[in-house]
């Protein structure tokens, strides 16, 4: 059962991803099923964004080469192709995009939260660890034929 | 955030456009005198949006100069701090190409 924490903050995360995607990837997202406690996926990419403040934990963003490259070309207005070079810092700015404007909404919400700058991670196996973890949840978003992850960690304070 | 910067001002129709990959950067670009706007992002390795703003306002060339900054801050008290900084204008992360637009055509018009 999802803490009060978690309801309030969930929602806010799947708005911000829709409306950063919307905006600058022009692209819609199509959310599924919310994973409590899910396994980050397998992925070859992984943006990462973490708060501190009223809350405590991070947010990441998962995709594949193939899905990360079609993002980076969506922003940067080039071809998939050409995109390669350019992906980590197209993941990692979208990462802060989606931290940024969840960090508004959770202000809307009474949240006080202050965001680091992103990491981007790539590699074929690779899983991120926190401590003090108190729930981890997995939003999956169907990006046309490609899959895309959010993951909202919250800490302990 | 400065390619994607780059391609929307492609986009809404500006071709003259010089890249800076930081604050110090920009500073040398703005002291050649042949800047005429600056859109800067707030988060920049080595000089930030705010450091470099500040630097940019004690200079003869660049006192006047429009600058819009590009942020996902958006609480009051950081937009405060920002135009404090000599920011005239901010666009609020995510944003599209025509907000981007409007912002500096008001700037412009000034």
């Amino acid at each position: 059962m999802a803490t009060a924490t978690e309801s309030t903050a969930v929602p806010r995360l799947i708005e911000s991803t829709l409306e950063v995607f919307e905006t600058m990837v022009f692209s819609t997202l199509v959310p599924g099923p919310v994973r409590a406690d899910a396994q980050p996926p397998a992925a070859s990419v992984m943006g990462a964004v973490r708060f501190l403040g009223s809350l405590s934990g991070a947010v990441s963003f998962y995709a594949s080469d193939d899905a990360g490259c079609r993002i980076a070309a969506q922003l940067l207005g080039i071809e998939p192709q050409e995109a390669g070079e350019q992906m980590a810092d197209a993941v990692g700015e979208i990462t802060n995009m989606i931290a940024g404007t969840f960090r508004g909404r959770m202000a809307q919400a009474g949240e006080t939260l202050m965001i680091t700058t992103p990491t981007v991670t790539r590699g074929s196996d690779f899983r991120a660890h926190y401590f003090n973890v108190t729930s981890r949840t997995l939003v999956p978003f169907a990006m046309g034929d490609h899959q895309v992850f959010v993951e909202l960690v919250l800490q302990a304070a | 955030m400065r390619k994607i910067i780059a391609n929307t001002l492609k986009k809404i129709g500006c071709e003259d456009i010089v890249e800076a990959g930081n604050g110090a950067e920009g500073l040398q670009q703005v002291g050649t005198g042949a800047i005429d706007f600056v859109v800067t992002d707030w988060n920049m390795p080595v000089m930030n949006g705010l450091e470099f703003v500040r630097e940019l306002r004690g200079l003869q060339t660049s006192a006047t100069l429009p600058v819009l900054m590009v942020t996902t801050n958006a609480e009051s008290s950081d937009i405060a701090g920002a135009k404090e900084a000599g920011v005239n204008d901010y666009v609020v992360k995510p944003f599209t190409a025509e907000t981007l637009k409007e912002k500096m055509s008001a700037l412009l018009a000034r």
